[in-house]
């Protein structure tokens, strides 16, 4: 039996720019497939973030539109056959951008929950 | 659309998420949990795979290729469950739609569609105007100035037509031959398909006698051979070598069959001998408003120079086609607009049936709005409901429409210009798909605004029908406006009607019926020996056909009345004695407004005047006295006599008239005849100065016998046809009542007026359905109020007057606004109407009482059903 810990289902809250963030960020660690990457987020962020298919792969078609990951079919480690997406130069660029966007609005928030002195 | 590809994506989509439940499924497997229950918790964390995919398609963008397939089929199905008020609407729209179609394939073929010539806005027709305003040809001497004084022309002709016997080796017929200039092909650009056009050595008096034939003629008569030195052409007896044939479709001017060089014929010096009438082509880059005053500044100038010998005194042109159609093109733009009209009132109509349906329905939207659906995406739907309505309502007119081109140009007037162009043209589709287009516009946004409710809780919380005020205003508001549409149709119809009516109740001098006419064409009649035999000719013809039984009385004329153009010119009163030597002295005289006069020339027999009941108010008819030697008679118009000698006897007076047939010998006014309108009914009776037919056999080779006859009309024909074959076999005949020429000439305005008539008629029907229904709906929709207001104390003849009254307001309504309308649109009607104002009281009053009569019937009807309502059922009512 897990832990009985309190589970952040997150779903509709996880703002849409946010899960892109967190799908090139993972992508950066060499390609994937779809169930890959939600595994991986889940993993990386303690079990805190489940990323349901609903949103998953509708970010990652998105994402291919937008020509920030390219996708192909491989076979994977199970000898099946999946789709892999990694991350494309200019999926790099918006990683980067995606990142500092991030880090400015997290210190934003920080500032503004700052006790005051 | 690339609809491959997406099938690649989508079967790879299912793949993807596929093998994404498969390693989810095998992840728990591995860590420890049964095969089967693996599955089921992979599939439950997995989520919606619908909506997955609903999703990911969002993301691809095609969503509204599906969703609009969706909405047809939903439309589909919404229609066949509903077959009698789809039958309405589809029948409706077709009714309109396709009396629009039928319309507009008229106004494109007649007015719109471009000549056949090629760069045929260059062409236009000359004409003169004379001092009274009147238009006029062109003499020879005033058309040669005019070629030699413009400089706007690419080409400039005359060309003068007649019909005349003509026979290619077998029987002769009746056809059209046209003299025509040098320029005449070129200004069309027309090129012969066969042969050649005429050589310049040809186009000389006393070149050799050669003729250009028209296609047509050429397949028909002549049997197509493409040997021309083969064929033998005999115009009025002459021969003729042809030496071209016309390409196909090419018969300009109407239905000539055969051109001969005008030049072959020697030119008149007189200024008043104005037989030609002129064509030409324009330059390139000349502006028509410019060419047209410079040809006006060209026969003014002439008129200066030239004074009283010259009769033209103002010139004018138009395109070709403009002149073509300007009889015509009044009433086929009145006609379109009543077709539109139509259209309205039908909308009106559809519109009310979908709100109508629409309320019904208003719950259904309400929960879709309340599962999610946006306003927009209803929008949507009710629009493709539309659309496919109007789709398969437009889809019906055309089919309706094309009938109706058939029965259109079936009772069409025969010489309707341009009739040959009517058909349905790829323009006259598009139009009646642009027509589609608009009506779904209209109704659909009108329709499917209203029934859109933003609040839905309304709509799911009250009994299922919401009649908002304003919805139940603005069916009144249609209801009223098809009344007013409807009026003004009627009127219109009416006014035409009565103008009609005015037209037959006139005089026109002579009586018609029994009368039968055969139409000869005979050869010229060239000197003394022919003239001669003419008269015995037509000596013997008389004797045989008054002995025919049945016939009472018969004769021969050189023009029926209501048939054409009748010669005017100018005539010399004579002192006794007199002898006029030559043309010249006649100009000289003629200058003299002393001795001139004006009328229209008639060459007639014996027996003609009795035979159309002409009365003889003075003197005598013409008789056996006048033979060839004797001095030749005249009979004068009544008119003409009152102008002339005011207060002096007309009789044994002296005149000179021989400018219209070329005999100078004077004429001796034997009597006066009664005035007839022979160049139609509209136009008040001209004077007229009738020579004697076998006196003066004249250089016209057409002669009109004519034949009162109490015997079947269909049996004297073959009769008649019989005994002319006998006098001479060759002579091409048409025999016809003299009934058919009359209904003729009326045709125009039958046809116009019918048909507005029809447009007025389905108008009313549909207006009638209109206000029917509007009332019936709110008296369905305000039974619970009924119900109340009885259980409170109202009587039945109180709520009938409740409903009746808003009725009553709608008809009113309409029927001002009606009235205000046509008063103001029928100043348009007003150059088609005869002694009619377009204000005219009688028909305004009448049609205004007939239409409120059956429209408050049609509120009646209803509003006594409102009558009988149980107050006890409609409480109950839900």
């Amino acid at each position: 039996m897990a832990e009985k810990r309190e589970r952040y289902q997150n779903r509709i809250e996880l703002l849409q720019g946010t899960l892109d963030l967190l799908i090139l960020q993972t992508l950066q660690w060499g390609a994937q497939h779809g169930y890959g990457i939600s595994v991986a987020i889940r993993n990386r962020s303690g079990e805190l973030l489940q990323v349901d298919t609903g949103s998953l792969y509708p970010a990652l078609h998105r994402l291919e539109k937008q020509k920030w990951i390219a996708a192909e079919w491989r076979i994977s480690e199970n000898k099946q056959r999946a789709k892999f997406y990694r991350l494309t130069a200019t999926g790099k660029k918006q990683l980067t951008r995606e990142r500092s966007r991030w880090a400015q609005l997290s210190d934003a928030i920080a500032g503004v929950l700052q006790p005051e002195e | 659309m690339d609809l491959w590809r997406r099938k690649k994506r989508e079967t790879e989509l299912d793949e993807e998420l596929l093998s994404h439940l498969e390693m989810a499924t095998r992840e728990r497997v591995e860590r420890g949990d049964a095969a089967k229950d693996a599955e089921r918790a992979a599939r439950r964390e997995f989520g919606n795979v619908g909506l997955v995919k609903e999703t990911a398609r969002d993301i691809w963008g095609w969503r509204w290729v599906e969703d609009f397939v969706e909405d047809v089929r939903y439309g589909l199905r919404l229609l066949r469950k509903s077959p009698g008020f789809t039958a309405i609407v589809v029948l409706t729209l077709a009714l309109g739609i396709g009396a629009n179609t039928a319309i507009f394939s008229v106004v494109y073929g007649v007015l719109l569609r471009p000549l056949d010539y090629p760069k045929a806005e260059q062409v236009v027709r000359v004409w003169g105007t004379n001092a009274a305003g009147g238009e006029m040809n062109f003499s020879d001497p005033n058309f040669q100035d005019l070629a030699a004084q413009s400089h706007d022309f690419q080409g400039l002709a005359q060309y003068t037509s007649q019909i005349a016997s003509v026979a290619g080796g077998t029987q002769p017929i009746r056809a059209l031959g046209t003299a025509a200039s040098r320029d005449f092909f070129p200004v069309f650009d027309a090129q012969p398909a066969v042969g050649r056009g005429f050589l310049d050595e040809e186009q000389r008096v006393g070149g050799p006698r050669v003729a250009v034939v028209s296609y047509a003629f050429w397949r028909d008569s002549l049997g197509s051979t493409s040997d021309l030195s083969r064929i033998r052409l005999k115009v009025d007896n002459e021969a003729y070598s042809v030496i071209g044939v016309m390409h196909p479709g090419f018969s300009f001017p109407g239905e000539t069959a055969v051109w001969v060089p005008r030049e072959s014929f020697p030119t008149l010096p007189s200024r008043t001998a104005n037989n030609w009438r002129v064509i030409g082509r324009l330059r390139d880059g000349v502006n028509l408003e410019q060419a047209n005053s410079d040809v006006r500044v060209i026969a003014r100038r002439l008129k200066q120079q030239y004074g009283d010998d010259t009769s033209m005194s103002d010139a004018s042109l138009l395109r070709l086609q403009d002149e073509m159609v300007r009889s015509v093109r009044p009433a086929l733009l009145m006609l379109g607009g009543a077709a539109a009209f139509l259209l309205l009132v039908a909308c009106a109509n559809i519109v009310n049936l979908l709100l109508a349906r629409a309320a019904g329905r208003s719950r259904e939207f309400a929960a879709r709005a309340a599962l999610g659906a946006s306003r927009g995406r209803l929008l949507r739907q009710g629009l493709t409901e539309v659309a496919l309505l109007t789709v398969l309502g437009g889809a019906l007119g055309i089919l309706f429409a094309v009938w109706g081109v058939g029965a259109l140009l079936d009772l069409a007037p025969e010489n309707l210009p341009r009739a040959n162009e009517i058909g349905i043209h790829f323009p006259v589709l598009l139009f009646a798909l642009v027509v589609c287009g608009v009506v779904a516009a209209a109704v659909g946004v009108s329709t499917a605004l209203r029934s859109t409710v933003s609040n839905p809780l309304r709509g799911l919380a009250e009994g299922g029908r919401v009649g908002s005020a304003s919805s139940h205003a603005l069916r009144r508001t249609l209801a009223a406006g098809q009344v007013a549409i409807t009026l003004v149709l009627l009127v219109g119809a009416g006014l035409l009607s009565r103008s009609l009516g005015r037209l037959l109740a006139v005089d026109p001098g002579f009586r018609s019926s029994g009368v039968v006419t055969a139409d000869l064409s005979l050869p010229e009649v060239e000197n003394e020996a022919a003239r001669a035999g003419r008269a015995q000719f037509f000596g013997q013809l008389f004797a045989q056909l008054r002995r025919l039984p049945g016939v009472e009385q018969a004769g021969a004329v050189n023009v029926l009345p209501l048939t054409g153009d009748i010669a005017d010119g100018t005539f010399l009163r004579l002192q006794p004695g007199e002898q006029i030597k030559d043309f010249r002295q006649f100009e000289r005289l003629a200058h003299n407004p002393e001795r001139a006069g004006y009328a229209y020339y008639m060459a007639a027999s014996e027996g003609y005047f009795q035979t159309f009941r002409i009365p003889l108010l003075r003197g005598r008819h013409f008789d056996s006295r006048d033979g060839m030697d004797a001095p030749h008679a005249a009979l004068v118009s009544e008119s003409l006599a009152q102008a002339v000698w005011p207060k002096e006897d007309p009789l044994g007076r002296l005149i000179e008239f021989g400018n219209m047939d070329g005999d100078l010998r004077p004429l001796t006014i034997v009597g006066v005849v009664g005035d007839v309108r022979a160049r139609g009914l509209e136009a008040p009776p001209e004077p007229v100065i009738y020579t004697n037919l076998l006196q003066r056999p004249q250089q016209q080779s057409n002669v009109s016998i004519v034949l009162r006859t109490a015997a079947d009309p269909g049996v004297l024909n073959a009769e008649l046809l019989k005994q002319v074959r006998r006098l001479d076999p060759t002579l091409p005949v048409r025999v016809r009542p003299f009934a058919q020429i009359f209904d003729a000439s009326l045709v125009h305005r039958r046809f116009t007026m019918i048909l507005l008539g029809a447009f007025a008629g389905v108008a009313l029907l549909l207006a009638l359905v209109g206000v029917h229904g509007v009332i019936s709906y709110a008296v369905s929709e305000r039974t619970r109020e009924i119900g109340v207001r009885m259980a409170l104390g109202a009587r039945p003849a109180d709520v009938l007057r409740m409903v009746f009254g808003q009725g009553a307001g709608m008809v009113a309504a309409g029927t001002s606004l009606g009235i205000l309308a046509a008063l103001g649109l029928s100043r348009f009607l007003q150059s088609l109407l005869y002694e009619i104002r377009a204000a005219d009281a009688l028909t305004y009053g009448c049609v205004t009482l007939f239409l409120v009569f059956v429209a408050l019937l049609a509120c009646l009807i209803p509003a006594r059903r409102a009558m009988n309502v149980d107050p006890m059922v409609a409480l109950r009512y839900e």
